[in-house]
């Protein structure tokens, strides 16, 4: 009873956040805010896919871009070679998953049986490789100076694709609930936890890996898509390491092992980067903001490994049971006085 | 009665989270050879390797020539005077016979390189490989290496982890001898599955089980126990 | 023939320079399974510090003594503040030394400025040597020298001392070299201190050589110094050194003959050595 109590205290705590997106552009009138916030939920999808990998199997990945690039390019390319309509943009989607899926599942079979270190290692050389092809095929991606695109007429209305980008968000949030409460999220679970183990219980967990890395590479992907559509312009940047240190920083931050403390973490980190990049215009040294959230993700790494939400379900749940502790307690002691 | 060297009171050890040792005791007195006896997995090399502080003990006490050794780090501890052989061997395999020794020797004095000249005429295969790494060496001269590494520094106490495992007997009764060399110049705590070696040279048996001292008394009274000997060693 | 030598000696050149990087990154790695990810740091780090005091003082030599005691003190910070509170827990070790290795970039931007910094070959250093139809530059064969020097000077510490001795055993045993009395911690740090110097002065001889330094240039070539780490084989001295020059060799032909594979081929060796001989190509596996 208690559980349910407490899942359907959570619920309601999501519907109001949900209520509150939704009435937000209508009530707020502020583009500047509204743009941050579709940039809010685009860097959201992508940390989620990225705590896939890190927060629930627990690999570390300095590849995660090329996903969120191979998106990005699917869907400006297409837009810009056809007719910008929204099938097209549908279509695109679908592309860049189908894309990023396969190379997920490639790169994964051939280097998630190495040891972390080397993994991460190869993760960034096979990104930096795919960059390097990103800006030498300039034919195809106009290299480092990109190219600007018409997105499908219907998002000229930053409303709509504010809502559009919602959407995505809720439903990818809500997959990928199902994806980790599922047996195999559990799995998942069991392989950071301890991979001989899990190993020798009999399962093959380099499949795992395996599909782990293709569920976070198939989300990103879309990310990038969004990306893409949001900006109407694509240049390898989105392919960037800076992409992968944004989901990793947001991801830890947040709080890895949850799908919420991704989220948290693009708020504060969307939100900080806005603001301080703002005083940057009085305060030179805000223009490296990078630095501050270098520290405050070293400490976060040393001090709160679980991250912003992390240590708060933490904290919550050591008061509770000193709470109940307390109650125990009581009772107890009402025992004792009574005869 | 002797004086007591090295005595371990209610050592538990944990690895990850499984609790492996659950109540050791022993006491290894001057000049003696104490035996650990026990089934496979019993806990024998855990024992050491928590007096060595390499899987150190969660509580329990050690104590060493009076000091209490437990909390200390595995290098202090071996500066107090303890050398160590384990199970398996510990030789670096790409350092030749020469360079292993060195390693091991903390301070090169001349009392050290008569140690070093005592063991190499224990082990004269040694001095017959002195430049062979020592990942070529056969499996008894990597034994009398390991031997020869702990014994260089002026060791008050060895510890032995299974020296006769997996060696030919006539192997075996090599590394035995030299033991009981040894033996005139130090303590030893032994492992020995090899009940019938380590009758020959223990003084003191300590039998242990599932992680737990079963018996600790003199080697004697073990010969004649055949129902303890059946019981916890599956022989007699 | 003109065009292969100096094809050769470019390639031999950045190779060394490669090595000073790769050699720390080794050791750190098979004594103690550290993969720093910011020892690239150490580098650009080691360069701007160097160069400052080159260009104030105009003295090279001092410029290189201020880069080598910076990567100590910096090596010996990053070794007390951020590696030794997640020792042992890799994945930690990896997200940390990342996070350090921007704060360190940027860090180079807030001191120094953003924009990238000129640097000339001091006066003795600059020009060539003619001889015939080969036209050989100076400080290309001063960095080759230096790396060849450093790396004999290593080996000899490595093969022929007591300290040398130790960390060969700790690369293939360390709780052995801790149970026969070595306090293995001081002997990491000491590795650790070493080799960022060795990255340190890596990026000061780099500076006149590629003529500027900017804050990314220590990211990039630790990504060259990791593909040497592991060509060379995890912990392998003498491995990174091999490595480093084909690395170097590779980049220099590829880059002439075809530019656009130039960063790729290295990569895909990398690739091809990880996926198939994950020990490296010049080592056999471990006993
Ligand atoms: N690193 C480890 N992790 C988990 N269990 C271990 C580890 N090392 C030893 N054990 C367990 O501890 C028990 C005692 O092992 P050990 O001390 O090697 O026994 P013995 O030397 O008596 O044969 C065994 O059950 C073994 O499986
Ligand atoms: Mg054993």
């Amino acid at each position: 009873m208690k559980t349910s109590n407490l899942v359907s205290k959570y619920h309601v705590l999501f519907l109001i956040i949900l209520l509150f997106l939704i009435a937000f552009p209508f009530v707020a009138d502020s583009r500047t805010l509204t743009i941050l916030f579709t940039q809010i939920f685009i860097f959201s999808i992508l940390a989620m896919s990225y705590d896939i990998l890190l927060g629930y199997t627990g690999i570390v990945s300095f590849g995660h871009a090329m996903f969120f690039g191979i998106g990005a390019y699917a869907t400006a390319i297409l837009l810009n070679t056809f007719e910008p309509t929204i099938g097209v943009f549908i279509g695109s989607i679908a592309v860049g998953i189908v894309l990023s899926g396969f190379v997920s599942f490639l790169v994964g079979l051939l280097t998630l049986r190495l040891k972390s270190h080397f993994f991460a290692m190869l993760t960034l050389a096979i990104s930096g490789l795919l960059l390097v092809v990103a800006e030498k095929w300039r034919t195809v991606t106009k290299g480092n100076d990109g190219f600007t695109f018409r997105a499908p007429d219907i998002f000229k209305d930053r409303i709509v694709f504010y809502f559009c980008v919602l959407a995505c968000l809720v439903i990818v949030f809500l997959i990928l609930r199902r994806f980790v409460q599922s047996p195999l999220g559990r799995l998942l679970i069991a392989v950071r936890e301890n991979e001989q183990r899990t190993r020798s219980l009999g399962f093959k967990t380099l499949h795992y890996k395996v599909i782990a890395s293709v569920v976070a590479g198939v989300i990103a992907s879309l990310a990038g898509s969004l990306y893409a559509v949001s900006l109407r312009f694509v240049n390898t940047s989105v392919m960037a390491m800076d992409i992968t240190l944004d989901a990793l920083l947001m991801t830890i931050i947040g709080g890895v092992g949850t799908l919420v403390g991704p989220i948290v973490g693009s708020v504060v980190i969307e939100f900080a980067q806005h603001y301080l990049s703002g005083l940057a215009r009085d305060f030179p040294i805000f223009e490296r903001w990078i630095i501050f959230f270098g520290i405050i993700y070293i400490l976060a790494v040393i001090f709160f490994p679980k991250g912003i939400v992390g240590s708060i379900l933490q904290a919550l749940s050591k008061w509770k049971s000193k709470h109940e502790d307390r109650k125990i307690f009581a009772l107890e002691k009402d025992k004792e006085h009574s005869p | 009665m002797m004086e007591s060297l090295l005595k371990l009171h209610n050592i538990q050890t944990h690895i990850g989270q499984f609790h492996i040792l659950q109540g050791i005791q022993f006491e290894a007195r001057v000049g003696e050879v104490s035996v650990l006896l026990g089934r496979n997995g019993a806990g024998k090399t855990t024992t050491l390797k928590t007096i060595m502080g390499l899987t150190p003990a969660s509580s329990g006490s050690i104590t060493f020539l009076n000091e209490e050794i437990s909390k200390k780090p595995t290098y202090e501890i071996a500066n107090t005077g303890i050398g160590y052989v384990p199970e398996d061997q510990g030789i670096f395999a790409q350092l030749t016979v020469e360079e292993n020794i060195k390693v091991a020797m903390r301070k090169e004095t001349s009392e050290a390189f008569e140690r070093q000249e005592y063991v190499l005429t224990l082990f004269p295969d040694l001095k017959k490989f002195w430049k062979k790494a020592g990942g070529n060496l056969s499996g008894g001269q990597k034994q009398m290496l390991a031997m020869a590494r702990a014994f260089v520094n002026d060791s008050k106490l060895l510890l032995i982890d299974e020296p006769s495992k997996g060696l030919a007997p006539i192997v075996v009764e090599k590394v035995m001898e030299a033991i009981m060399e040894m033996k005139k110049r130090t303590t030893i705590v032994l492992v020995e599955q090899n009940f019938f070696m380590a009758s020959r040279i223990g003084d003191t048996f300590t039998l242990i089980d599932d992680g737990r001292t079963v018996h600790t008394g003199a080697m004697n009274e073990l010969i004649s126990d055949d129902a303890m000997k059946h019981k916890y060693l599956g022989i007699g | 023939m003109d065009l292969l030598i100096s094809l050769i000696i470019n390639g031999l050149a950045t190779g060394m320079l490669i090595f000073l990087l790769a050699a720390g990154l080794t050791l750190i790695f098979g004594l103690m399974d550290v993969l720093n990810f910011s020892h690239g740091g150490l580098f650009v780090w080691g360069a701007y510090t160097g160069v400052f005091t080159y260009i104030i003082t105009e003295s090279f030599i001092v410029g290189i003594m201020v880069a080598i005691l910076t990567g100590m003190v910096l090596g010996f910070l990053m070794e007390k503040l951020i590696i030794t509170p997640v020792y042992g827990n890799h994945v930690q070790q990896i997200l940390i030394t990342l996070g350090f290795m921007l704060v360190l970039q940027e860090m180079i931007k807030v001191v120094f400025g953003p924009n990238a910094i000129p640097v000339k070959v001091p006066d003795y250093l600059a020009g060539s040597w003619e001889m015939g139809e080969v036209i050989i530059i100076k400080y290309r064969i001063f960095i080759i020298v230096v790396g060849f020097i450093v790396f004999g000077v290593f080996h000899y510490i490595l093969t022929h001392t007591k300290i040398g001795l130790i960390v060969r055993a700790g690369v293939m045993n360390k709780e052995m070299v801790q149970a026969l009395g070595i306090n293995i911690k001081k002997v990491f740090l000491f590795v650790f201190m070493t080799g960022a110097a060795l990255a340190a002065i890596g990026g000061m001889l780099m500076a006149p050589y590629s003529g500027s330094i900017y804050a990314e240039m220590g990211m990039e070539f630790a990504i060259l110094g990791f593909i040497v780490v592991v060509i060379g084989g995890m912990g392998s001295f003498s491995g990174s050194l091999l490595a480093a020059i084909l690395v170097g060799l590779a980049g220099s032909f590829m880059a002439y003959y075809i530019p656009f594979l130039s960063l790729a081929v290295n990569m895909i060796l990398m690739a091809i050595v990880l996926i198939f001989r994950p020990q490296g190509l010049f080592r056999m596996a471990k006993e």
